[in-house]
């Protein structure tokens, strides 16, 4: 979930990024409010001390005289950070008047020069003493009675001792902050999760596609996502048409190239001779290339086919119905034995071929007994799927030593005196083999042949 | 022995028709489905062969359809689509046996000749009465194991009549089974032809029953 890729943390990093940047911005706002509102009430403090000090002070000869103390005792101790001090604006040394905090020192009145500016308003600012304390100072110019020079009136009040409460503030505006910063993130990445929770789901069912346990997308989904699945389940269907229109196509050839084959065959047959036992030769070519190369082509068309299921039960049991009817003078008796919670995880019309060349060889060799059952995999060939077989047991000769190899390639009968084109088994195992599966033959219980088709299933255990 | 041949393709529709006929059969003929299942509903056929490929209505419909309708003669399905699948489906439309193409005229004949075997109760193709045997495959018939010659027509009947021993055939019958359906019916001739055939036979095993048809049965069961 947390991988840069992913939809999940995009969204989580977008919604954390601007929520930072948010409280940040709203933190440094409130901060500055805080210290603003300090500022001011500090600022009333310094006025009360400026008026009063307006009210002491007179001039005796040009110079500033106190004429009674200022009740304020935090004005006495040197160097403390608070002050107050009157000079005649451009004036001397003599003509200023200052506390006793400030001992010798003298604070510079120039940045508040201004030409323009009228009489007793107020100036603040910064700035700091010979000992480092930072200062909040406000400044008032008067003419004083009885003279022509302006003086300037300054009162300093300590602003780090009022930093503390600032940073106090600070302090707890920062947990505040972070405190609510981590629950929008946490309260987004539940949004998140709720909120791409039918993703989640829409990759389980897309998973179960593939599985073939579903052929089409079928859960609802909300709006956005629903016209995904939508265009989906479009080219689903999309796919398994052009898989079904291939497959009609390569129908359609084998019956226009045989129906002509077969009247070449018998027209060759009716006239003899070397021309028409060449024809026939041909002709016999032509077919047995024609049904290995539809072989070939109907495999490749369905290679790619999203995963279907079929009951290999009822495949079995058509099949056997059929060959039942097809050898319905030899009389031979066909035990089966079902599964029938196993699927074959695949096309039925392969299942069908591999089951009914398997079963076709059983009746053409059985001595009167077959058997045929379906059970979950005995010794499947990769244990992290479930796997199927399909066995099918005959009581006629049996292969030779040797001869299962021989059997199942292509075009190769061990006895050419029984009809068939020899591509029986080999289909058989080529197909297995396209599923991951596999043939095995060997000695069956009844005495002839036992064919044991392995192939993946769903369904049953094993 | 009267059989329908329905296969859309021209020249092996003339193929089947004269390999058939050739080997003894009444044979009549359709192109398309419509008209095969017409023939095959309305004219009493001992068997049909049907190819499943055809054009207006496909094979295993035709097949349907008469099954549906209670025509229980035996079919031989003729099919390129030779995979299993199509198999079941022509099995389970009622098929009784089936030839995949490309296939070789002997084939067709020796499944024919087994499915008539068969719907008449036999298990060998040769089929018996007293002295008299009809080898269905060879198309020879001897009596006491001397070789008779027949016409196609009269081998026809008697293959006809011996398909059907014990049992008592009416003159219409026969004259359905025997010819095909161009054939201009006289059902006078068929006694001409019975009487010939018990010439050739020189044993009295075609019976005249009055008024009902004839029956070809064991000289002794008379006695």
């Amino acid at each position: 979930m947390n991988r840069p890729s992913s939809l999940a943390f995009r969204l989580i990093a977008a919604a954390a990024v601007v929520s930072i940047v948010l409280l940040a911005a709203a933190g440094i706002l409130l901060s500055s409010l805080f210290t603003a509102a300090v500022e001011r009430s500090l600022d009333a403090r310094l006025q009360a001390v400026m008026d009063g000090l307006l009210a002491s002070v007179e001039l005796e000869g040009g110079k500033p005289k106190m004429n009674r103390q200022l009740a304020d005792t935090r004005f006495e101790l040197p160097l403390n950070g608070w002050y107050w001090q009157i000079s005649q604006v451009g004036g001397t040394a003599e003509n200023q008047l200052a506390s006793t905090s400030l001992l010798d020192e003298r604070l510079p009145i120039t940045q508040f020069d201004d030409p323009g500016r009228a009489d007793g308003v107020r100036q603040a600012g910064y700035m700091r003493d010979k000992s480092g304390n930072q200062l909040r100072v406000i400044e008032q110019r008067f003419n004083l009675f009885g003279s022509k020079e302006q003086y300037s009136f300054l009162i300093a009040g300590n602003f780090d001792e009022l930093q503390g409460e600032v940073s106090a503030f600070n302090n707890a505006l920062i947990a505040v902050l972070g405190l609510l910063g981590a629950g929008l993130v946490a309260a987004i990445f539940i949004q998140v999760r709720f909120g791409l929770r039918p993703l989640s789901a829409l990759q389980i069912e897309l998973a179960r596609i593939r599985e073939g346990e579903e052929v089409r997308i079928s859960g609802s989904y909300p709006d956005e996502i629903q016209t995904v699945t939508g265009e989906l389940n479009q080219l689903l269907d999309a796919n398994t048409e052009i898989i079904e229109r291939a497959r009609t196509q390569v129908g359609n050839l084998a019956h226009a190239l045989k129906t002509p084959l077969s009247v070449l065959t018998n027209e060759a047959g009716i006239h003899g001779g070397p021309l028409g036992s060449k024809v026939a030769e041909q002709a016999g070519i032509m077919r047995d290339q024609v049904s290995m190369y539809l072989d070939r082509a109907r495999r490749a068309a369905r290679a790619h086919t999203i995963g279907t299921l079929c009951d290999p039960n009822e495949v079995v049991k058509a099949l056997v119905r059929t060959l039942e009817r097809i050898h319905i003078e030899q009389g031979t008796r066909v035990e089966t034995s079902y599964a029938p919670a196993v699927r074959f995880r695949g096309e039925r019309q392969d299942l069908e071929e591999m089951v009914g060349n398997l079963l076709d060889n059983a009746f053409k060799w059985s001595g009167g007994k077959i058997s045929a059952a379906v059970r979950p995999a005995m010794h499947p060939p990769d244990t992290r799927i479930s796997w199927l077989d399909i066995v099918v047991e005959d009581n006629g000769p049996g292969l030779p030593d040797g001869g299962a190899e021989i059997a199942m390639q292509r075009g190769r009968r061990l006895d050419e005196t029984k009809p068939g084109s020899g591509l029986g088994l080999n289909i058989v195992f080529e197909t297995a083999s396209m599923y991951g599966g596999r043939l095995t033959l060997g000695k069956s219980r009844l005495g002839g042949l036992e064919a044991v088709l392995t192939l993946p299933a769903t369904g049953g255990q094993g | 022995m009267r059989l329908l041949v329905v296969e859309d393709d021209p020249d092996l529709n003339r193929q089947l028709v004269s390999a058939l006929s050739d080997a003894g059969y009444a044979v009549d003929s359709a192109s398309d489905g419509e008209d095969g299942h017409f023939l095959g509903d309305t004219e009493p056929y001992d068997a049909v062969i049907l190819d499943l490929g055809l054009p207006v209505m496909d094979g295993v419909s035709v097949l349907e359809a008469w099954r549906r309708e209670g025509r229980t003669m035996p079919v031989l399905i003729l099919t390129a689509r030779d995979r299993w699948s199509d198999k079941v489906a022509g099995f389970d439309a009622g098929a009784d046996d089936y030839v995949a193409k490309p296939f070789h005229m002997e084939e067709v004949l020796a499944r024919v000749r087994a499915l008539l075997r068969r719907a008449s109760g036999n298990a060998s193709s040769e089929l018996s009465c007293g002295d008299l045997v009809v080898d269905t495959a060879s198309a020879r018939v001897t009596v006491a194991g001397n070789p008779v010659k027949l016409t196609s027509l009269e081998f026809r009947l008697l293959s006809y009549m011996i398909h059907h021993k014990g049992k008592v055939i009416s003159r219409t019958e026969l004259v359905e089974h025997l010819y095909d359906q161009d054939f201009d019916r006289d059902s006078n001739t068929i006694e001409v032809f019975v009487g010939r055939l018990r010439k050739k036979l020189g044993i009295d095993v075609l019976k005249t029953i009055r008024g009902l048809g004839y029956c070809l049965s064991e000289p002794d069961e008379q006695a």
